[in-house]
């Protein structure tokens, strides 16, 4: 009898639940990342150092990906959060038409990325829709005229930092929605009455929103930014369906461009895994600052 | 000429909704006044319009002789406490109530001598240093209190501020605000549900149902002279019973007539009955502890369930198919025995189409 | 005078920030309808059109048709010189989506030759022609159609059955080390996975799963049983066991319980993690971009078609067909959003 109740245990133990989870990630994702940080230090003869991280900086457009990677993390996280920040102030304030207007500015972003290439790339072409509404809602003649453009503007010809902040303006279309969400779920979670007593107490609209809602909200805005933020660093798809490789270089595109060329170059594996480790470094980075704030938010909310 | 002054004040929500209407009220200065009401019958939309946290659809509101409608929750020099308390969970205490001062832009000793001043009236010495999050709920209730007397306000507003705490706590609390209201003498509105935290709190209650007001007086005058059906219904517990009588005239004797009993009135209603009410129906209206029971009395009725409530018993019976409940001392009593009712002179009599008090 | 000045204030700005997410979408759709002729004007038109109105001289010195189309500044402009029917009638269909018979373009033409005169005609484009030609041009378009919906549904299988799993532990049991579960699965998402993608690669031939779909349901699984597990442990948190227990008191037995009384509850749940999974197979480029070689899903073809302008409208139609699924599952979930990073 306590035998069998013995094993009875054993399989009834909640651990066996994770058993799956636990050899899935060991097979699919440990491995491979183990892997790849081991080929990052050893040379195709086997030797031990740090001979791949001296090739990828020999990489004619390192530095440029580098460059490119940090200025648009940078500023397409300003750019969207100021403006996710305002929409969901503005959404939060239940205006008329509030909820169409919420369903309208989130359609960005549900749509998958190549659908995202066609449809800016259809924009971008010299014929492309970009140039057609500014000539058919009469923009383009009154930039003309204001000396600011001469004829259809050449979009894709663009190339070094103009390339970057065009990427960033179509990035910011893309994912500022889900920025918004998360700042707006913070808000509507806010307790009105804070903001009222502030204002009772002596707080102008604007005192109140600074001194009160910002602070009490902080844990949602510091999420929606660090989720952001390494998704900007990340950042490479979009660049390469709007410009091709090699001419927007960032360093998760640097990853890409080699791993594809494996089949063809010797040393495109040593280059990709070498790169990998910048994302290794970036994402257990912000992921040990975001365990720490939502600490605090878990502490806060006790 | 009053302190606050409300005139005609009507608030309409979407050009569709009226949440109160008609409101007047005038308020002496130093005084407490409860706003009580069911929920939804308009109490703390008065107060938010107040406050200025809700606009006002029409009329006026005056404090100190000057309109205030139009001028911003901060330019009305009010202090409140909100249902939630919102006690702001990001600052400390201290903080907590210096914020105000600060926007006030008082000096640093200042601010820290009115903050240890407050807190030793409210007794919340020891936590000036902790974050709300590690308060109880009766120790965030003071720091509201704290962070609302320390701007020493023209008005002290508060929003159902006891709804929160349980029942112990609640009435402990209750005393306190009176005696800090004793202390510091503030003009006071306080806005509840709670019908005991009104009669013991306030100098004066306004009873508000649907928007409008039902009756303004004291706790006495209150319950013993309630205008309307509303109000003996709503305040007592156990409510006021109600009977649907006829009154007629015999032999110049008013009589007021049921199918369970007939009583000869005297009261000083009795001129208004004779001219207005003769044959026709009204509402007399008992409170339970009005009856007498077993004392001579008139209507025969069956104890039907007892109530022990330790200093007196609640009996439950039925009089023409109406549920009866009656505040009784016969400690003995038990379910079942018959008994024979009376009732004293304390009744009130309403007309049965306004619900009105007939005097 | 004020408020009204604020508010108009405030609509502007909202009618400018739909404008600026309506346009460009407005103009995807209008290029996914549109004809070849249609994608080569300039500028474009923003709504898609229903028809072209065509005219129709007879130039008897040559013995042929000219065909002309109205375009966007209502000019009519010379597109075409025939003298045979059936070229025309291709001409139309290739050209400007207008599916006809020969012999209606032989009756309606002969008007133009009998009168000697330029006759005018408004032709219906056939609506979806480029939906129907998406599929057909695109060599593989239904089958990569197929692989997409075939990864998702795996993707779908693996996450819920292995996630939901870690989900129910993390609810209702007494397991330790629940915090390092959810640091691990908030790394393991944040983890970008073309990062991994040359071992990955590796690994998978190995197992005989690259260029499958199997092979890609799996990658995509990586960051979604993470995520199922979140999702599905704050709905078994949110089922009070009081349900459960109240369920077994009247009478029932386990089984039935659970089939009666957990499953419906936590279905919306199991619901919208299955759309995650989903969407995230659906809207993939990058892994499939690495892991595949000839079994490509629709989004990988998407955007390999990027490169070709000449086909641009039927690519705008596949872009649609990719669009709506997706579209659909992240409104349904919208409320879930905010859960995924909590």
């Amino acid at each position: 009898m306590l035998e069998k109740g013995h094993v009875k245990e054993i399989i009834k133990s909640p651990y066996l639940l994770l058993v799956p989870a636990l050899l899935f990630y060991l097979i699919f994702w440990f491995v491979p990342v183990a892997t790849s940080l081991y080929e990052s230090f050893t040379t195709i003869s086997g030797k031990v150092g740090l001979n791949n991280f001296i090739l990828v900086l020999q990489d004619s457009l390192f530095l440029d990906a580098f460059v490119n990677t940090l200025i648009f993390a940078l500023l397409s996280l300003l750019l969207q959060f100021a403006l996710a920040l305002g929409i969901a102030v503005l959404v939060n304030q239940n205006f008329k038409g509030s909820k169409l207007f919420l369903f309208v500015i989130l359609i960005p972003m549900a749509l998958p990325p190549s659908a995202i290439g066609i449809l800016w790339n259809t924009g971008l072409v010299e014929s492309g829709w970009i140039n057609s509404f500014l000539a058919t809602s009469g923009i383009q003649n009154v930039l003309e005229a204001l000396g600011i453009l001469k004829g259809p503007t050449l979009w894709k010809a663009v190339s070094g930092l103009e390339a970057v902040m065009t990427l960033i303006i179509i990035d910011t279309w893309t994912v500022m929605p889900s920025v918004m969400i998360i700042i707006l779920a913070g808000l509507q979670n806010f307790n009105e009455e804070y903001k009222e007593a502030a204002q009772i107490f002596g707080a102008t609209k604007w005192q109140a929103f600074r001194d009160v809602v910002i602070p009490i909200i902080k844990p949602s805005i510091v999420t929606a930014l660090l989720l952001r933020l390494i998704s900007g660093l990340q950042v490479w798809l979009i660049g390469v369906m709007l410009f091709g490789f090699n001419n927007v270089p960032f360093l998760v595109e640097r990853i890409v461009y080699y791993t594809d060329k494996v089949r063809t170059a010797t040393n495109s594996y040593k280059m990709a895994n070498a790169y990998s480790i910048f994302t290794l470094g970036h994402v257990f980075t912000v992921a040990f600052l975001f365990l720490r704030v939502t600490k605090d938010k878990k502490e806060g909310a006790k | 000429m009053s302190y606050l002054k409300l005139e005609n004040v009507k608030k309409v929500y979407n050009n569709k909704v009226t949440a109160v209407d008609n409101f007047n009220l005038e308020i002496e200065k130093g005084e407490f006044i409860a706003f009580l009401g069911p929920s939804g019958c308009g109490k703390t939309t008065t107060l938010r319009m107040i406050a200025g946290l809700e606009s006002v659809t029409h009329g006026d509101i005056t404090l100190e002789g000057k309109s205030i409608v139009g001028l911003t929750p901060r330019e009305r020099g009010i202090s409140m406490i909100f249902q939630s308390y919102a006690v702001w969970p990001h600052m400390t205490v201290y903080e907590n109530v210096a914020y105000a001062l600060k926007l006030r832009k008082l000096k640093k000793a200042d601010i820290d001598e009115v903050v240890q001043d407050v807190a030793k009236t409210t007794d919340i010495v020891q936590y000036l240093n902790r974050y709300p999050s590690q308060l109880s709920g009766g120790q965030r209730q003071r720091v509201a209190v704290a962070r609302a007397i320390a701007v020493k306000p023209k008005l002290f507003l508060m929003d159902e501020p006891l709804s929160n705490l349980d029942a112990k706590l609640r009435v402990s609390m209750r005393t306190d605000l009176k005696r800090i209201h004793q202390n510091v003498k503030s003009t006071s509105i306080f806005v509840t549900h709670d019908q005991s935290e009104a009669l013991s709190l306030a100098d004066r209650i306004v009873v508000m149902n649907h928007g409008v007001i039902e009756q303004i007086g004291t706790a006495n005058e209150i319950y013993h002279e309630s205008e309307t059906m509303f109000i003996a219904k709503f305040i007592g517990s156990p409510a006021s019973n109600f009977f649907v009588v006829n009154v007629i005239l015999e032999d110049g004797e008013v009589y007021l007539v049921h199918d369970d009993f007939k009583v000869q009135f005297n009261g000083q209603e009795k001129d208004v009955l004779i001219k207005n009410y003769l044959d026709k129906s009204v509402v007399l209206s008992i409170r339970p502890e009005n009856f007498t029971v077993n004392k001579g009395g008139f209507i025969k009725a069956k104890a039907k369930i007892i109530e022990p409530q330790g200093s007196h018993i609640i009996i439950n019976t039925d009089i023409g198919g109406e549920e009866i409940k009656i505040v009784s001392d016969l400690l003995e009593l038990e379910s079942g025995e018959n008994i024979l009712l009376g009732f004293n002179d304390k009744v009130l009599l309403f007309d049965s189409e306004t619900e009105k008090r007939i005097k | 005078m004020e408020n009204i000045l604020k508010k108009t204030i405030l609509y502007l700005v909202i009618v400018f920030i739909s404008l600026s997410v309506l346009i460009p979408l407005s103009y995807l759709v209008t290029i996914s309808f549109s004809s070849q002729i249609e994608v080569n004007d300039y500028p474009k038109k923003m709504l898609p059109s229903l028809y072209h109105n065509i005219a129709i001289k007879w130039d008897a010195e040559n013995q042929n048709y000219i065909v002309m189309r109205e375009n966007n500044e209502g000019i009519f402009k010379e597109l075409y010189i025939s003298s045979k029917y059936d070229k025309i009638r291709d001409y139309m269909k290739t050209q400007l989506n207008i599916d006809m018979t020969t012999e209606r373009i032989e009756k309606d033409f002969n008007v133009a030759k009998d009168t000697g005169e330029i006759v005018e005609y408004k032709y219906y484009k056939s609506f979806f022609n480029n939906y129907i030609k998406f599929f057909t041009v695109f060599s593989g378009a239904e089958k990569a159609l197929i692989n997409s919906i075939k990864a998702a549904l795996i993707t779908i299988l693996i996450s819920m059955s292995i996630g939901g799993a870690v989900g129910y532990a993390l609810a209702r049991t007494s397991i330790k080390k629940k915090e390092a579960i959810r640091i691990g699965s908030l790394i393991v998402r944040m983890f970008p996975m073309v990062s991994i993608s040359v071992p990955m690669a590796v690994l998978l031939v190995r197992y005989g799963l690259f260029d499958s779909m199997l092979g890609l349901a799996i990658v995509y699984s990586i960051p979604n049983i993470g995520l199922t597990a979140a999702i599905t442990r704050s709905i078994f948190i949110g089922v009070s066991k009081e349900y459960e227990e109240a369920s077994l008191v009247f009478g029932a037995t386990e089984a039935q319980t659970f089939r009666k009384i957990t499953f419906p509850l936590v279905l919306p749940a199991f619901a919208a993690s299955s759309m995650y999974a989903f969407i995230t197979a659906w809207n993939d480029t990058a892994v499939s971009l690495l892991l595949t070689n000839k079994n490509e899903t629709l989004a990988l073809l998407i955007y390999k078609s990027i490169g070709g302008a000449s086909s641009i409208h039927y690519a705008a139609s596949g872009a649609i067909v990719l669009i709506l699924p997706a579209l659909v599952f992240t409104f349904l979930l919208k409320n879930y959003i905010t859960q995924m990073w909590g």
